[in-house]
């Protein structure tokens, strides 16, 4: 696919996909300067790491990347099986420790092992798929095990209890499925089945602050001082960048401080603010790239595995845009779950990239024409 | 890798067989079209926001800071009444964690002055309540590093009154939900609450610099002759607005207590008073206007007491002669005050007092107005009584109107206690013909030169005015002991721009009045010290070389005339 080495650069650089990197270079530059701005003018406490964690992860993308597909998919099983069991090792330790328990400590590094759990999730039940020969795909055999592969991580991560993650774990499992061809009628009926176990889940479910989440949702002036607080300041800093914005370092609501997780999971309002409507779209049209080169990817590989891997990963990291930008925007309910390359955070940059890379690796070896059932 | 690069020759299309590839494909769409709708719905959702939630944004602090109830600031924006968010300490029973008595005993801890057993029982009463309605930042991080999460600090707005009892009776002041109960914050109570405008802070025509000398004087007054009140007010003659208004004692707003809700009445617009010969002025200037008095070299008969419908009407410092008429005001004479009323009769006398609407509650935007006492049968004796202001009670603020009307050229305006612009001052109506406007210019300047205002008399000020002092009406006749003493003057007379009424309530005689109590000897000193202390604060700069000219009237008097 690329172009050959002209023999000053070596082979394996001019091999790597550099408009590709060009484009992430460009979203997370764009959040250093938002992160920049944020601080006050100030490369710390946020925009110098992030930048270094964005050069880190994409390391390890490119690290990734230069595993075969084949590679992957035999250690899907054994990947599935270690995050599973950190999820339980995490779910001990806070029982031990009294309170709920996200992270794992290792030392060198703190490890959310329900993020892990998002692009896992995806390998699993697209290698399920893979295996499943065609004549089974309209019996109950190819329902219930996706179920399973879904049902332990999304019931540890609920326990936490981390709602926004569980439902990226499900939504990234069902998209898989919902490629690999299940009939519509599944979905279909899902859906409507959830439009009626919703309101029983909100009601009997949900923890008393959750429910608030969800009503401030719906309304949120009506709680301005509680949790209606972020979504109202994010639409007024929004709302105030007009079309060209106040200009960089001159946003008031994130800089007076109006604005909570001005750094993390309202990024984009901060952004906004200082960049305008003009500062929205042009991420907006990043974020559309980063999806379409995943599209193509699934588009053009010729394994099953790889077309439901590629795309179900595209789709995850769809859902940590569009999800917190609904959010932000309050179309969504208030979920905690931050915006990719521009947010400060270091698990879900890791997550964003290790997606990356797996699409990368697709990309590099599509696998042979017609090899549908091939290795 | 050679099969990789020939299969394509061999097998042209399809991926994968069957129907799975091409169901692979159209999941592949469905997907890519739900992305575009969700990318397309943030669009138009961003855009919405960009273009109509502009309005709403905080430009910076100092411009949309709108508070809850809008500021009332003096006519030079000094604020007077401010509001701001105050902390409350708020309690809820069920979540309380700690331990009940020692938090209470931490309480009383931090606030001295309320004692542990109250904080107890509302800690223990089950249902959410203030601990403190308002509490010190200081006091608020203590209670916060009890750690109690059952106890809340919820700002609240608060009304503050900078100024303390400065202008008490002005401003008055609002309750504990916030409405303006008295004063300009009753008055002013929609226009302060009017989202649209309550950003914009009212200007009232008070200056609070002319405010606190009024206020210092009258204080200063009150307590040299033991006086159980005082009251005055500074009136700007032109435009009708009230630039100083203090009655004493004073209340502050601030913390309203028992002694100050008793205090809350208005000496100036509440309390009616018979203010005596202050009234003198006004019954010549109605004889002059009418045409009874058209000579006023005319001598009238002062010989003895006036024998009237069994009364008999006499002055304080018999003259023992005839005497003219500024003779007559510049001694202050009740019994030719009294014949130059009965010359001009009931009709004209009684029509006069009612333009002036000395029948009528004064006219200014605050509540807290006094209703005149109005002669009940109107005789030849009350004509005759109210042509030296007996017989007839009105405020202090009728009379400086009425002195305002006298010295302007003869316009009458309502008082007012809102800012006037420059050239938006009321058109008033006109009461007194500018000739005797003129003269009485003169006449009152003659008062203070050479009568019973000469202790008035503040060098290069050219103060004219008149002394009044009645004896206060008690039970079963007028009481000998009580007096009101005021002083109603005007400055500079050549151009008269301000009007001062003082009032002292039951003066004594003490050593620093010469044991004296009448209004020439406690009134008349206050506006004396205080006239220089305001003129230069209102534009108005001593000159000696100035003044209004009485020179064709000064030889009518006796003294200037037959002395030397």
């Amino acid at each position: 696919m690329n172009a050959r080495s002209n023999g000053i650069v070596p082979a394996p650089i001019a091999e790597l996909p550099w408009k590709l990197m060009l484009l992430l270079f460009c979203l997370a530059g764009f959040g250093a300067v938002v992160l920049y701005s944020a601080a006050g003018g100030s490369l710390l406490p946020w925009a110098a790491p992030h930048l270094l964690r964005f050069t880190v992860a994409l390391g390890l993308a490119i690290g990734i990347s230069r595993f075969s597909p084949d590679f992957w998919k035999k250690m899907t099983f054994p990947i599935y099986g270690a995050v599973l069991a950190m999820l339980i090792l995490v779910e001990l330790l806070g029982q031990i420790g009294g309170g709920s328990q996200r992270w794992l400590n290792l030392g060198v590094i703190t490890l959310q092992p329900s993020e892990l759990m998002k692009p896992t999730i995806v390998l699993t039940v697209a290698l399920f798929f893979d295996r499943l020969p065609a004549s089974k795909l309209h019996t109950f055999d190819a329902i219930w095990p996706p179920l399973v592969l879904m049902g332990f991580p999304s019931a540890l991560v609920l326990l936490q209890p981390d709602l926004g993650t569980t439902i990226t774990i499900v939504a990234g499992g069902v998209v898989v499925a919902f490629m690999a061809g299940l009939p519509m009628r599944l979905f279909v009926g899902a859906g409507a089945a959830l439009a009626v176990l919703a309101p029983l889940a909100f009601f009997f479910g949900l923890q008393p602050y959750q429910q608030r989440r969800v009503t401030t949702f719906m309304d949120p002036s009506a709680d301005p001082l509680g949790a209606g607080y972020h979504v109202n300041q994010s639409a007024i800093a929004i709302g105030s960048g007009g079309l060209w914005g106040k200009g960089f370092l001159d946003g008031t609501q994130s800089h007076l401080n109006y604005l909570p997780e001005g750094h993390t999971d309202f990024v984009f309002a901060t952004m906004a603010e200082e960049w305008g409507l003009v500062g929205g779209i042009a991420i907006l049209i990043g974020f559309a790239l980063l999806f379409s080169w995943g599209f193509r990817v699934a588009l053009r590989s010729n394994t099953r595995y790889g077309k439901l891997v590629a795309a179900g990963l595209t789709t995850t990291i769809f859902f940590y845009v569009s999800i917190n930008l609904m959010m932000v925007m309050g179309l969504a309910p208030v979920v905690g779950i931050p915006l990719p390359f521009l947010s400060h955070g270091g698990s879900s940059m890791l997550t964003i990239m290790i997606c990356i890379g797996l699409i990368m690796s697709i990309d590099r070896k599509p696998g042979r024409r017609g090899g549908a059932f091939s290795s | 890798m050679n099969t990789i690069a020939a299969m394509p020759g061999r097998r042209p299309i399809t991926a994968y067989s069957g129907s799975v590839g091409t169901a692979t494909y159209q999941r592949l769409m469905i997907l890519a079209l739900i992305f575009v709708a969700a990318v397309l719905l943030i669009i138009l959702r961003l855009t919405s926001f960009a273009l109509f939630e502009e309005q709403k944004s905080f430009r910076s602090l100092s411009t949309t800071y709108v508070p809850e109830r809008g500021d009332i600031v003096d006519r030079r924006g000094v604020p007077l009444a401010r509001t701001i968010a105050a902390y409350a300490i708020w309690m809820k029973p069920d979540d309380i964690r700690g331990d009940r008595k020692q938090l209470a005993a931490d309480l009383e801890r931090i606030f001295p002055d309320e004692p542990a057993g109250v904080f107890y029982a509302k800690l223990t009463a089950g249902k959410p309540t203030y601990l403190r309605r308002r509490a010190l930042p200081r006091e608020v991080s203590e209670v916060h590093a009890l750690g109690e999460i059952g106890i809340e600090f919820p700002r609240e707005p608060e009304r503050l009154y900078p100024e303390y009892d400065l202008a008490a009776h002005v401003i008055g002041f609002t309750d504990m939900g916030g409405t303006g109960r008295m004063g300009m914050e009753r008055v002013l109570e929609s226009r302060l609450t009017d989202p649209a405008k309550r950003a914009q802070p009212v200007a009232l025509s008070i200056d609070s610099r002319v405010q606190g000398a009024l206020r210092n004087e009258l204080s200063k007054a009150m307590a040299s002759t033991h006086a159980i009140g005082a009251a005055g007010v500074v009136l700007d003659a032109n435009t009708g607005e009230i630039v100083a208004l203090s009655s004493l004692p004073s209340f502050n707003p601030n913390k309203l207590d028992a002694e100050g809700v008793r205090n809350q009445a208005n000496g100036v617009t509440q309390s009616v008073y018979e203010l005596g010969s202050t009234f003198k002025p006004i019954t010549v200037a109605a004889a002059l206007d009418a045409g009874t008095v058209r000579d006023l070299s005319r001598r009238y008969d002062a010989t003895a007491p006036l024998k009237i419908a069994g009364f008999r009407i006499h002055d304080d410092h018999p003259m023992g002669r005839w005497i003219n008429v500024p003779e007559a005001l510049v001694n202050s004479s009740n019994i030719v005050t009294a014949r130059i009323a009965d010359d001009l009769g009931q009709e004209r006398m009684e029509k006069m007092l009612r333009t002036l609407r000395f029948d009528q509650r004064p006219e200014i935007e605050i509540a807290e107005k006094g209703l005149p006492i109005w002669p009940r049968d109107w005789g030849r004796l009350t004509t005759m009584t109210v042509g030296y202001g007996h017989g007839i009670a009105v405020t202090p603020l009728h009379l400086a109107t009425a002195y305002a009307a006298l010295v302007n050229g003869g316009i009458y305006r309502p008082s007012t206690l809102l800012k006037v612009q420059p050239d938006q001052a009321p058109a008033g109506r006109r009461v007194f013909s500018a000739a005797t406007s003129a003269r009485m210019r003169q006449l009152l300047r003659m008062i203070v030169l050479d009568g019973t205002g000469r202790n008035a008399d503040a060098e290069g000020y050219r103060i004219g005015g008149k002394t009044g002092s009645a004896e206060k009406p008690s039970a079963g006749g007028y009481s000998k002991s009580s007096l009101v003493s005021t002083f109603a003057a005007a400055f500079p007379m050549d151009n008269p721009k301000y009007v001062v009424v003082v009032t002292l309530d039951e003066p004594q005689g003490t050593a620093a009045t010469s044991f004296q109590r009448t209004a020439g000897w406690v009134a008349a000193p206050i506006v004396k010290r205080l006239v220089p202390r305001i003129g230069p604060m209102l534009g108005v700069l001593p000159d000696t070389r100035r003044d209004v000219d009485v020179s064709e009237l000064m030889p009518l008097l006796w003294r200037s005339g037959g002395g030397h």
